[in-house]
């Protein structure tokens, strides 16, 4: 009995390690397997037949018949060479620039404020930015159309009012410049939120000693922000900058209808607004998937620099 | 101390200010809403409205569906946040704690997914999602906000776990518990500030997602609350300013509350951070 | 330890989503029903004629239910679009008419000609409403309901000027005009007569009642028209009449923003040119003032061609339920539904209902887009707007932007 316990002790140790140290090997895959099995259940299919209707003729007509013709790498040849797609890419990369760059710069300058208000203040900053937060991008189009209206919006009127100028029925959606630029700020305005609070909660991990002792030391604010703060902060503002530079290079909600179906042309299209054109509304399914296949490459190209980073981060060792 | 004091004092001015311009719009949504329509119309704008109206509040409860839909918007937003969260905080906790093989690919896959644009996918989903049955169902729309809602989700939890001190999890390993032991433990309370701010942010996304419940709700009745939104603008007549103004501002209300039900947490999450400082 | 709790997390989750998904199962496809695809218009302008509809299709076919479910015209047809790759269509679907085209040449919808006598008065269509349901000869959209434009005027102010019959020619309506402009000059931003600049639809009024038009086929081929003498001069005409009545600050803007009837509201502008619904909401201080007649033509005693706008119902080819979408089409449209349709400020679908509204008489002379499979890419484009605007603001000349736009739309409507 005693030999016979002994050995199954020592026969099932062994297993239980070996078994062990599989079980140890397989932990993450099944941590992991969850999401990548819900992301490829639900867009495993919908990936594969975008690649392969970025292939093919696919208008309405194939649409109905759910047949389509091959034709190689046409649509991304067409869309290529078509003039309106560079003019747009370049466009868009302005565009995106300038509202990531405001969007990071104006939320990074709240949070900073928010370390130096009084807490009553801060709380009613915070409220107010929480509010901004939650409004849906959909109702924040119609506020802004509202607000600037020709016939009676009231940002004209408070212009006149503050004597900035004469802005009785002043149109700000006459050029393609003014029309984005108005499009920039209701991105920037709904933006700032999360940024500043994100900003705001890494602001909170600066060792205070540190600041307090380069103050003392008689450093220039500015300096105390360059050397102490924005190193803990950098990780922080990266993600920021990639996720907003993802966001905003592919927007649609906020100019479409912000600038309107009836003022949407080649002049002012952003990629977003290109995509949707050309792919739904002309009902050419097969350049809408060669162009959002195009849109995929190159915010991959932007974003390099953030992948690589991101990988690198947080390595386990 | 005195200098302080005004500097201080300083500070405040410009946040109130900025307060006061970040808030402006939201502002003169609600007071819209509150105006009579020759008040909304006037060209001089009338600032309070000193007898307000709740007319408009009045159309926008009568249109249809209204608390069926912010049901149905509740339901996918909190089913959406809450697998989103499970499912994410593994993943994260093998990113952060495990080394295997696949794992580069594994970071790929999530910040690739977050690269694709949305609209070139909506034909491809719809087809995906018909196959199975799933449109013009809030089922549907979940999967499709899950594969928004889990790649930021990942990333996000995985910072948070990131940035807890190792020594904490390795004190608890040595008072013999497993290490799923210890994450379950140790880890959840250290990371319940992250998976507040992480669902604050899927729940804000997912509640203001509009494109796609759009395309794949159809009844009525199984509608989110942003396509019933939509609904006031999409006649070929007038647009009814003071009631669309009214119907936004019954939109965000959720939102607000969902906020102040977990502000002390977010206040919380915020504070760690220092502390850990 | 630690399996179990993944799999115990898997399986919650597995759980979860099996959960809702059955939930959501329990409500879904019952045999038996037919899902109809309306405007919003129809929820909130008229849901007692699609109410009535419903229960007479009911009484006709027992044990059916009809599920209506409204759309917006920003994006019914993406949302159709995807239904068609879905295979999961309605089985009546409201289409504008000038978007029949584009689908009836695809094959997205069933040839009703066969059906054709189901439908109520289906021998007095309107004409210009059948037209646009019909493709190659068949039957394809049945029609619903038609709007015309009219002017919408302020009676009290065209009173204090001494004008007290309406206008008969274009002429005689700009010296109209011009006299209560001067009775209002020191109102800030006052203009006798509020035009869009790039309303197309109101714009091309001129273009056809001086006998031009948008484009015609030649060789198989489109032509774009707007350059020819005939357009031109009545673009020529437009331009005229709109630096004369209207305001510069206008010609960059579109129908929908601002509405004319809140600058009519405002009281900034004495007249403005719209469906007749825009009566609805001239403000409370101008309600028992405002007044309709029909925009005039150049050739005195004649109206201006107006647009004809308008509605259609369809059967997509994919529709399991053919019979009774036909069915509920033909108690949709009935005699008394169209009736009703017109007491709520829309023309019926047929003429022998059409009584002698303003509404009605404006729809005698009307005008229509080319039936062209391309068309809804000319109008998703811009290109009249931007051509409007050109010659509004003076950027092009007449000519200029007339054979720009021509040129871009002859191009549009040719594509394979």
């Amino acid at each position: 009995m005693a030999t016979a316990a002994g050995t199954t002790t020592k026969w099932s140790r062994h297993r239980r390690l070996s078994l062990s140290r599989l079980g140890r090997g397989a932990v993450p895959y099944a941590l992991v397997a969850p999401v990548v099995g819900v992301m490829g259940a639900i867009l495993g299919y919908p990936i594969y037949s975008l690649v392969r209707i970025s292939l093919q003729r696919y208008g309405l007509f194939e649409l109905i018949r759910h047949h389509g013709v091959y034709i190689g790498l046409h649509n991304f040849g067409t869309v290529l060479h078509d003039s309106v797609f560079w003019h747009t890419l370049l466009r868009t990369l302005v565009f995106a620039a300038a509202n990531v760059a405001l969007t990071l710069v104006i939320g990074t300058l709240i949070a900073l404020l928010l370390v130096r208000l009084s807490t009553w203040v801060r709380l009613l900053v915070t409220g107010g930015l929480v509010l901004v937060w939650s409004t849906p991008p959909v109702v924040a189009v119609q506020v802004w159309n509202w607000m600037t209206n020709v016939q009676n919006g009231v940002v004209n009127y408070i212009l006149t009012e503050l004597h900035v100028g004469n802005y009785f029925q002043h149109n700000w959606y006459t050029t393609s410049f003014s029309q984005l630029a108005m499009v920039t700020t209701l991105i920037v305005w709904g933006a700032l939120p999360f940024v500043a609070i994100t900003v705001y909660a890494a602001l909170s991990q600066v060792p205070q000693e540190l600041v307090e002792a380069a103050e003392i030391d008689g450093a220039r604010s500015w300096r105390v922000f360059l050397d102490v703060t924005l190193p803990v902060i950098t990780p922080v503002i990266l993600i920021l900058t990639s996720l907003s530079i993802l966001w905003d290079f592919g927007v649609f909600t906020q100019p479409y209808l912000l600038i309107g179906q009836a003022h949407v042309t080649t002049g002012n299209y952003l990629m977003g607004i290109y995509l949707f054109e050309e792919g739904y509304v002309r009902a050419d399914f097969g350049r809408g998937a060669a162009i959002s296949i195009l849109m995929l490459v190159i915010v991959a190209a932007l974003s390099v620099v953030y992948v690589r980073r991101m990988i690198k981060i947080g390595e386990v060792t | 101390m005195n200098a302080r004091r005004a500097h201080r004092a300083g500070w405040n001015v410009v946040g109130i200010a900025l307060f006061a311009v970040t808030v402006f719009p939201v502002f003169w949504m609600i007071s819209t809403a509150f105006k009579t329509n020759d008040q909304i119309n006037a060209l001089t704008p009338t600032w309070f409205p000193l007898h307000p109206t709740l007319q408009h509040f009045r159309d926008a409860l009568n249109k249809p569906f209204f608390w069926t839909d912010v049901k149905n918007s509740l339901v996918v937003v909190l089913v959406t946040v809450g697998i989103a969260m499970v499912l994410a905080f593994l993943a994260a906790v093998a990113l952060s704690k495990y080394r295997f093989t696949g794992r580069k690919l594994f970071i790929i896959l999530v910040i690739g997914v977050q690269m694709l644009p949305g609209a070139g996918l909506i034909i491809p989903l719809y087809v995906v999602l018909a196959r199975f049955h799933e449109v013009n169902t809030l089922t549907g729309v979940i999967l499709v906000y899950l594969t928004g809602a889990l790649p930021f989700s990942v990333w996000t939890l995985r910072g948070f776990i990131l940035g807890i001190p190792k020594e904490l999890e390795e004190a608890a390993m040595v008072d013999g518990s497993t290490r799923f032991g210890a994450f379950a433990r140790i880890l959840l309370p250290l990371v319940a500030p992250g998976l507040v701010a992480t669902s604050v942010f899927a729940f804000i996304t997912s509640w203001n997602e509009y494109i796609f419940a759009r395309v794949l709700l159809n009844d009525g009745s199984k509608q989110t609350v942003t396509v019933w939104l939509s609904y006031f603008l999409g006649t070929s007549r007038q647009t009814d300013w003071g009631a669309l103004m009214a119907a936004s501002t019954l939109t965000a209300v959720p939102v607000v509350v969902f906020f102040l039900l977990i502000q002390r947490r977010i206040a919380f999450g915020l504070t760690a951070g220092a502390v850990r400082g | 330890m630690r399996v179990r709790v993944v799999v115990a997390a898997a399986l919650a989750v597995a759980f979860a989503v099996v959960a809702t998904t059955a939930g959501a199962a329990n409500g879904r496809v019952q045999a038996n029903k037919l899902t109809v695809w309306l405007q919003v218009d129809a929820q909130s302008g008229w849901p007692d004629v699609v109410a009535a509809a419903n229960q007479a299709f009911q009484q006709q076919n027992p044990g059916w239910t009809v599920n209506v479910q409204y759309q917006s015209w920003g994006d019914h047809l993406q949302k159709f679009d995807a239904t068609i790759a879905g295979n999961d269509t309605p089985d009546v679907i409201e289409m504008g008419n000038t978007e029949m085209t584009a689908y009836m040449a695809s094959g997205a919808f069933a040839d009703l000609t066969s059906s054709k006598s189901q439908f109520p008065n289906a021998g007095s269509w309107l004409a210009g409403l059948a037209k646009s349901g019909m493709y190659g000869g068949k039957l394809y959209g049945v029609p619903y309901y038609a709007g015309s434009r009219v002017v919408t005027y302020r009676s009290d102010l065209f009173k204090k000027a001494g004008i007290t019959k309406a206008p008969t020619s274009i002429a005689q309506f700009t010296a109209d005009l011009q006299k209560v402009a001067r009775l209002e000059k020191n109102v800030k931003g006052f203009t006798p007569m509020y035009l869009a600049g790039t309303d197309w639809y109101s714009a091309l009024d001129w273009v056809f009642d001086y006998g031009g038009s948008i484009a015609t086929t030649h060789a198989h081929k489109w032509v774009g028209t707007l350059d020819s003498p005939a357009s031109v001069a009545g673009l020529t005409a437009f331009k005229n009449f709109f630096d004369t009545v209207s305001s510069r600050s206008a010609a960059t803007l579109d129908e929908a923003n601002p509405a004319p009837y809140t600058v009519y509201s405002q009281g900034l502008t004495a007249a403005i040119l719209g469906p007749a619904w825009f009566s609805c909401c001239t403000g409370t201080k101008y309600k028992s003032v405002t007044a309709q007649f029909v925009m005039p033509s150049h050739v005195a005693g004649k109206p201006i061609p107006g647009f004809l706008g308008g509605s259609d119902l369809a059967v997509p080819a994919q529709s399991g339920s053919k019979s009774q979408a036909v069915q509920w089409i033909a108690d949709f449209t009935s005699t008394a539904n169209e009736q009703s349709l017109q007491t709520k400020g829309n023309i019926p679908n047929a003429t022998n209902l059409l009584g002698n509204t303003v509404n009605a008489r404006a729809a005698a002379r009307s005008w229509f887009v080319p039936q062209a499979k391309h068309w809804v890419d000319v109008e998703n484009g811009n290109i009249l707007r931007t051509m409007l605007a050109q010659i509004l603001t003076g950027k092009l000349s007449v000519s200029q932007a007339a054979s720009t736009a021509s040129a871009n739309i002859a191009y549009t409507l040719n594509q394979s």
